[in-house]
Order: C-alpha cells, then sequence, then structure tokens
C-alpha cells in the first residue's frame, strides 16, 4: 500500500503490491474472453488458454489443470 | 444550515453513536511507530508492540496535553515526548521522569479503548466510559466464514458518514448513476420498495426483481453497524454468482468520513484464486470508477442539502435508517442523563 497521504486517502490500487506485467495482462485478457464465452470448466479453460495463450510460464508454454491451479494459487497469493 | 448547538441529538450522531465498534483504518496504517488518527469527535494514537498486539489510547497526554503520538511507544506504554510522561495502554501514567513519586504516577489519566484487528482494517470500540471488556467483534459472515474470499477497498470521502449510508440505503442511484458500469446495466429503472425486518436490522429492497441490478440493501447493528448489499457480476467475471459488499464508515470529522467496503465472492479452489487474479489485475480498478462516482456526487452536495430534500418512494429506506439512527441517539442521551443524575 502506498503511504499514507497528508490530506485524504483515494488509493485506487490497494489489492496489487506492484503494477501488473504484460503477461499477466494477457492472462486476464483470456480469462475473460473464456469466461464471457460462458467457460466455466477447469479442463475448458486450460483447452482455452492452450488454444489463445498466453502460454504457460511453467512448463514450456503448455497449459494442464495441475499448473493452471499452482500458477493462478501463486498469482493470487 | 444546520444547528447543531441546538440539537443534542444531532451532535451525537456527528461523532458517531457510542460504545459501537467501528473500523478506523486499514491495519498497514499502524507500523512501528505510534499513528494519530482523528475519529469519532476525538484523536486517537494507535500503536504496535513488537509483537503486533495494538493498543489505542486518547492522542492527549494527561500532563499538558501533548499529542502522545509525537512520543515514544516502548512496548504496552508510550513515553510522552514533551517531558517524558509514560501512559500505558491502559491509561494508568506508569513513570514521571520529572517528578519521581508524584500524584500522577499510578492514576488511570487517559482514556483507553479496546482494539482489533480483523479483514485487514483495525477496530476500534468506542465506549463511552472506560470499560474492561468490549463486547465481542461480530462481523457478516462473507469477512468471517470460508467460504468467501474477499478485498478491503478504503477510502476518505468529503461527506458526512451519513450521506455515506444514505447513498448505500439507495439502491436505485445504481441504475442511473451507474448506467455505464460494468456491472449495473441492467434492470428497470423504476420500482417498488420494501423494508423488511430482521433480527439485526432491516433490509430494503426492489419488488419483482433480484439479481439483475443494486436491488437490496441490508443495515444492521451487531454492536458495529454494517451494510449488506449484492451486485451481480457480468458473465466475464466468471463464476460465482453476484459479488457482495460489506460497508461501514467511520465519521473523521463532520464533512469527512473513513469509508470501508470489503468486496466479497462466494468460491473456492481455482475459481476463487482466478477471482483474486482478476480482482488485482483489473476489477479493482473498474469497483474504483464506480466508487468514484459515488464520491464525486456526495462531494458536491451541500453538507445541509439533507435539510431541503422531497423524498419519494425509493427513499423510503433512508427515513427508515435515519429514524432509527435518531432514536439510538435519544437513547444514548437518556443514558447519559441517568448516569449524570447519578453522579449528582
Ligand atoms: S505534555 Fe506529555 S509529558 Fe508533558
Ligand atoms: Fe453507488
Amino acid at each position: 500500500m502506498n503511504e499514507i497521504k497528508q490530506d485524504i486517502y483515494l488509493n485506487p490500487h490497494q489489492a496489487r503490491r506492484r503494477p501488473p506485467t504484460q503477461y499477466e495482462d494477457l492472462l486476464g485478457d483470456s480469462i475473460e474472453r473464456a469466461f464471457g464465452a460462458g467457460i466455466h470448466d477447469l479442463s475448458e479453460l486450460v483447452a482455452y488458454l492452450n488454444r489463445t495463450g498466453p502460454g504457460c510460464p511453467l512448463n514450456e508454454g503448455i497449459w494442464t489443470e495441475t499448473l493452471y491451479q499452482e500458477e493462478i494459487a501463486r498469482l493470487a497469493a | 444550515m444546520r444547528t447543531i448547538a441546538n440539537d443534542p441529538v444531532e451532535a451525537v450522531l456527528a461523532v458517531g453513536l457510542k460504545d459501537l465498534w467501528y473500523p478506523i483504518c486499514p491495519s498497514e496504517f499502524v507500523a512501528e511507530r505510534p499513528v494519530s488518527l482523528r475519529r469519532l469527535g476525538r484523536k486517537f494514537v494507535i500503536w504496535r508492540e513488537t509483537s503486533g498486539k495494538l493498543h489505542a489510547l486518547e492522542d492527549h497526554c494527561p500532563h499538558r496535553g501533548a499529542p502522545l503520538s509525537m512520543g515514544m511507544a516502548l512496548g504496552d506504554r508510550i513515553a510522552c515526548g514533551y517531558h517524558g510522561v509514560q501512559v500505558r495502554f491502559d491509561g494508568v501514567v506508569t513513570s514521571v521522569p520529572g517528578s519521581p513519586g508524584c500524584k500522577l504516577e499510578g492514576a488511570k489519566a487517559t482514556r483507553s479503548f479496546h482494539v482489533q484487528e480483523a479483514c485487514g482494517a483495525i477496530f476500534l470500540y468506542n465506549s463511552s466510559v472506560d470499560v474492561d471488556q468490549p463486547p465481542p467483534l461480530r462481523l457478516p459472515e462473507e469477512l468471517t466464514s470460508d467460504e468467501f474470499s474477499n478485498f478491503l477497498c478504503y477510502a476518505e470521502w468529503k461527506g458526512g458518514y451519513r450521506y455515506v449510508t444514505d447513498n448505500v440505503m439507495d439502491p436505485m442511484h445504481g441504475t442511473f448513476l451507474h448506467k455505464q458500469s460494468h456491472s449495473m446495466a441492467e434492470g428497470d429503472n423504476t420500482a417498488t420498495f420494501r423494508v423488511r425486518e430482521t433480527d439485526i436490522g432491516f433490509v430494503f429492497e426492489k419488488e419483482g426483481q433480484r439479481d439483475v441490478n443494486f436491488d437490496w440493501t441490508e443495515w444492521a447493528d451487531t454492536d458495529l453497524h454494517w451494510m449488506r448489499l449484492a451486485i451481480p457480476y457480468p458473465k466475464t467475471g466468471g463464476p460465482g454468482g453476484s459479488f457482495f459488499i460489506i460497508g461501514s464508515y467511520t465519521p473523521i470529522s463532520e464533512n469527512v468520513s473513513a469509508v470501508f467496503f470489503w468486496r466479497c465472492r462466494k468460491l473456492s479452489g481455482w475459481q476463487r484464486d482466478t477471482w483474486r487474479f482478476l480482482y488485482r489485475n483489473r476489477l479493482e480498478a473498474r469497483h474504483w470508477a464506480v466508487l468514484e462516482q459515488d464520491r464525486v456526487v456526495l462531494e458536491v452536495m451541500e453538507p445541509d442539502a439533507n435539510q431541503r430534500e422531497m423524498l419519494y418512494q425509493h427513499d423510503m429506506g433512508i427515513v427508515r435508517w435515519r429514524r432509527h439512527m435518531r432514536n439510538l441517539a435519544k437513547e444514548q442521551l437518556a443514558k447519559e442523563e441517568a448516569t449524570e443524575q447519578v453522579k449528582a
């Protein structure tokens, strides 16, 4: 969190600790598009990401259900 | 303009009702150094022991009134920066270095307050007199149940805390003010509302429309005044249904409020993690933009706007809540009077 302002406190970003990376922005775009298309299952989401990117950073680009769970847990922590 | 001096009920409400818990700041506001916060009609000094344990006293040294927050925290006490008088967390002076053995030593000379941390915020029990044991802090299930995940959004708005409640007690503004927002484009722009009583407060809700827009709002009193509402997410928000907002508002000064909104979602596993990732990456900014629309309206309203109103059916919730608050203020005044008489 930013330093406390002298005046009043208005900080639009309180949940993030650093600006997002380009990879995170692309991942966010993809997930939103998948949800928007009605994809709610993990397996379908993983297939969607493998089709549209971004690639999985943990496994030479290939997402699996386990790796998605691992990676999103890291990003959510 | 309002004539506060002539209206004791108004004076009670302006600084916030006593004997209630209030959120006063995000947890991060208090680190190693004592922090001074103006809230609820006085100034508090809040500090932590190295273990993280929180303490709060009135930010006023019993010797000559310097802010204790200018001093130094020594574990469970503070040494005033002016003449070194040490005040313990319970308000007892433990040492007067300039005049050892003087009467001030051992005296309970400063107001002390109970503080507790939960869901990213520090809560303070605004007791009318010092108490050994405050009632438990009881938060809604959206903030306590493992089935929910939440983020706190804290802001300070230039408007009285009662204007903030009025705004949340007014679901219909969602359809108009937030028409362009990511989550409130749907639903009728006319509605009939009703009030439904609950064990801890009441719900103000639209008849015949649920989970489409901002369709209901709840006010509750669990020795903490809080509000609850739900707003449907668009499809891109993924599974999990509506997201919930828990709100609680604390006066900073007459026309400035500390505004706490917890955004909550009922999700688990990878779905919860995905929401938390999206929230950080983009949803927080969108929620913020919606809240800014509220803040701007509130801040451009004159402080006495609520003295010249022509209310209609959609404002029933506001009327119900204001009446309730005035009754609570009257009860507090009656209690104060009774104690005065016992003392006299
Ligand atoms: S005013 Fe605090 S020690 Fe004198
Ligand atoms: Fe709003």
